[in-house]
């Protein structure tokens, strides 16, 4: 039962009373989205983009030209360019507002549902998506939406900046449109681009389970084609998205059976489909349970949740209650293996561990400089742990399956970082008193887990057995 | 009753599981031979990489992505020009191709695709275990198998106590320790953990002077080349690279495509480097979900295809050859209107090698590895017996 803390959250932390109803407690986090708790500079993805588009804008329009004849000079200049535009700096920033949500907040339980959003609708590693707008992105169409329906998550993050150029509809023209024409009167070729359709339908809503065909694809990017971001010569791609109808594609199409008219309004019909289809609500039920309890959910475990769907029309709070309580029903039955990103977070709430550094230190850097060390050391953490979350390798995001983090290496992270976080530690914390009561708090077996970890002598190999035992890997 | 495909190819593989891998390994000769698949993720478009000399209808569909100065292989054939170091091999017998293959999946998705790159089976998601894997089994190559990446691909699933490769900078915890996680998890019947800790703690990589070693695929190349040769070091390697596709601004010879062209290029390299004369012993070959459009779309990069390549390298190659049942490049000739076709299915490559890697039937392999899929054996097409 007190796997439930960590199941569906990251467990209790030294300040947290162990609630007398835990369900509640869970189900309680969900309705509302809080204001963030970090206390440091949140900045608008509209002024990060601004930040890309200089960056972006400066090397490849200013810097490769002058400085085509001379490798190094264009090296040098590009550096400076990375600096001033804080190429290094935002996403840790980003990340420390991520973590806080886990670490910091009351709603944890809200943060880890925020975690397998912003994975479900991934940005993956794309140009420098990650160190510009993919943070932003998780906050002001993820997290911003989950107290809305799936629907309007799904419309907002297929027309979201990030998701229309990580997926290449800025490429995606009607065959037979108007800029298509231009374009073979010039001597040129403009196209279809299929990619966001397909992982429209394929990831983010109906999977393929539905059975669509490669002609429900090609139709369905006919219907997205003209979304894309408004061009200038000094923004380039970063601008708005909007619908261009130069780009569209005419005519009638049909996606799944249903006829869409021509037009700026046929995606956000085809969306509003494509989110009622009975695949997509058993895909999204299936993910939840595969994100909190099992690799291999079952048809019962997804009953309820998508109960919960049709019922509530999709409301997400309603959705995410289900989903935990299906959680705490079997939450004596399956333990879930812990992806690295949760494992950390599970580690640094439990032993207190000062995880992100804080708001004020973050302040303190300027644009322009290189960030120093410890400005960017979430980033460089992530990244060894193997799951840095803005730098998923592919659309699909990271995985779900423990199988695909079970390797010798990824174990090898566990233990080295386990020992470092240890010294990340404060004072009070680095007693066993603190250790007896904190496993006491967090785990089903308090005497059995007491007793592996008192064969070694000294607190930081206890500490590292601790979050090594398959009770903490898997939850 | 009928059977639906996906059932039999659920209940066949469970039935391989069941059946166990007793059987004695057919020939066994003395020399180690080595097994190294490279993994090209997200389409690699073999007409950028090996393409067809003076072909109208292949210079017509993208006629902004033609490479100038490609070296000529033979009359029918040129190479990226930027793939120097298997150019060299060409040159010396260590380098072939096959072309106009790929595994049998037409649907374009790269999930889906992947999937089935590494499982070598028919429906996405199906299959829990990858092809090298079941082949290793097969061959009872427990813990021989070492994959350059940090989480461990699929493609190597199939058998336990893999070991993996893509070094941290922090120092191990002492050895006890170790041994009393380990323990744990046997007692717990946490069988995968526990495999995983006796790797790790035998591990002797790790402590090759303690100096920071680079994650870069020239680099763990050459470690992996290093680690092959030896006698009792593992007999597979699986690297992995990113980046193929390239949807847009795909370019010339400098362009999106040829970075990751490039990336492979230096695996080769790094892997002749670091495995010396064992070069003579190894066989290298690639692996990709699907090629690309031949036709250039609107962004001046390719779609999804289907037909592609294979990069093959090292001593147990019969010669250099592209080695191809071309389909043509007229439209009515495409897949779909739209795609090189692929007249050769790319398992019956990658199960002739394991054949005559491993010293295994090639139709036991077909059998057990593939499910009795049709497949042709092209060991003596390809490879030294």
């Amino acid at each position: 039962m007190k796997n439930f803390f960590r199941k569906v959250a990251f467990g209790l932390g030294p300040d947290d009373k162990t609630p007398s109803d835990p369900l509640k407690w869970a189900t309680n986090q969900l309705n509302d989205i809080p204001e963030f708790s970090w206390k440091g500079k949140i900045l608008p993805e509209k002024e990060l983009r601004k930040y890309y588009r200089d960056y972006v804008y400066g090397d490849r329009k200013v810097l490769r030209k002058k400085f085509k004849n001379d490798k190094d000079g264009y090296k040098r200049e590009k550096n400076k360019l990375r600096h001033a535009t804080g190429q290094k700096f935002w996403w840790n920033l980003e990340l420390c507002i991520r973590y806080s949500e886990a670490l910091k907040s009351e709603t944890p339980v809200l943060a880890k549902l925020w975690y397998f959003w912003g994975n479900h609708f991934a940005i993956s590693e794309k140009d420098f998506l990650a160190q510009y707008t993919t943070g932003a992105y998780q906050r002001e169409i993820i997290r911003a939406n989950m107290n809305q329906n799936f629907e309007k998550m799904a419309q907002e993050a297929t027309i979201g900046w990030s998701m229309i150029h990580h997926l290449d509809n800025d490429q995606n023209v009607g065959p037979k449109s108007q800029e298509a024409r231009w374009a073979r009167e010039k001597g040129k070729t403009k196209g279809v681009n299929e990619n966001h359709a397909r992982e429209l339908l394929e990831l983010h809503t109906v999977s393929p389970d539905c059975g669509y065909t490669q002609e429900d694809i090609i139709q369905m990017a006919y219907i997205m084609s003209g979304w894309r971001p408004k061009w200038g010569k000094k923004r380039l791609e970063t601008g708005d998205v909007h619908f261009n109808p130069d780009a569209h594609e005419p005519g009638t199409k049909i996606v799944l059976g249903k006829k869409y008219k021509n037009g700026r309004k046929s995606l956000s019909d085809a969306i509003t489909d494509l989110v009622n289809h009975p695949s997509c609500r058993k895909f999204i039920a299936m993910k939840l349970c595969r994100y909190l309890i099992t690799d291999n959910p079952t048809e019962e475990m997804m009953e309820p949740i998508i109960k919960a769907w049709e019922k509530s029309d999709g409301f997400l709070p309603e959705v995410h209650k289900a989903a935990i309580e299906v959680a705490f029903n079997y939450s004596d039955k399956y333990n879930k293996f812990q992806n690295p990103e949760n494992w950390l977070l599970q580690m640094s709430k439990m032993a207190d561990v000062d995880l992100i550094p804080s708001p004020s230190f973050m302040d303190l850097y300027k644009l322009g400089n290189k960030p120093i060390k410890d400005h960017r050391a979430l980033e460089r953490l992530m990244d060894e742990l193997g799951q840095h979350p803005y730098l998923a390798k592919q659309p699909n995001g990271w995985s779900d399956i423990s199988e695909d983090w079970m390797s010798p290496e990824l174990l090898i992270r566990r233990l080295v970082y386990a020992r470092e976080a240890y010294y990340k530690k404060s004072d009070k914390s680095q007693t066993t008193e603190y250790y007896e009561e904190m496993i006491e708090k967090n785990y089903d077996n308090p005497g059995e887990i007491l007793k592996i970890i008192e064969q070694h002598r000294e607190l930081v190999h206890k500490h590292v057995i601790l979050f090594n035992l398959p009770e903490t890997l898997k939850s | 009753m009928k059977i639906s495909r996906r059932n039999f190819l659920k209940g066949s593989a469970t039935t391989l599981f069941l059946a166990g891998f007793n059987f004695p390994v057919l020939a066994n000769t003395d020399k180690k031979k080595n097994l190294v698949v490279i993994m090209l993720r997200g389409g690699m478009d073999g007409l950028c990489a090996v393409p067809i000399i003076g072909d109208k209808n292949f210079e017509k569909r993208r006629k902004d992505l033609i490479l100038d100065e490609t070296i000529k292989l033979n009359s029918d054939f040129a190479l990226h020009p930027k793939l120097k170091n298997f150019h060299n091999l060409w040159q010396n017998d260590l380098g072939a191709i096959v072309h106009a293959t790929n595994i049998p999946y037409t649907k374009r998705s790269h999930f889906d695709g992947q999937n089935l790159m590494e499982t070598g089976g028919h429906i996405p998601y199906s299959i829990k275990t990858g092809w090298l894997g079941r082949g290793m089994k097969l061959a009872e190559l427990k813990g021989d198998g070492l994959a350059l990446a940090l989480p461990m691909p699929l493609l190597l699933r199939g058998i336990p106590s893999n070991d993996n490769f893509y070094p941290s900078k922090k120092r191990l915890p002492r050895t006890e320790l170790l041994q009393l996680l380990k323990s744990v998890y046997t007692d717990k019947s946490e069988h995968d953990l526990a495999n995983m800790m006796e790797i790790i703690a035998n591990r002797s990589m790790m402590n090759n002077g303690g100096t920071s070693m680079s994650r870069k695929n020239s680099s763990l190349a050459y470690k992996a080349g290093l680690e092959l040769k030896k006698i009792n070091g593992p007999r597979v390697a699986v690297f992995e690279v990113d980046g193929f596709d390239t949807h847009a601004a795909q370019g010339g010879v400098d362009g999106s495509h040829s970075d990751s062209l490039i990336e492979m290029d230096s695996i080769f390299k790094s892997l002749e480097k670091g495995l010396g004369s064992e070069i003579e012993n190894t066989l290298v070959l690639t692996l990709t979900e699907f090629g690309r459009t031949i036709k250039q779309n609107g962004g001046r990069g390719t779609e999804h295809g289907y037909g592609s390549a294979i990069f093959m390298a090292g001593g147990l190659l019969k010669k250099s050859q592209v080695y191809t049942d071309w389909p043509g490049l007229k439209r009515k000739e495409l897949f779909e209107g739209r795609d090189l076709n692929s007249t050769i299915d790319a398992r019956s490559v990658y199960a002739s090698a394991m054949s005559s890697v491993f010293d295994i039937d090639f139709k036991r392999i077909q059998k057990e590895v593939f499910w009795g899929d049709e497949l042709i054996n092209l060991s003596d097409k390809l490879f030294k017996s």
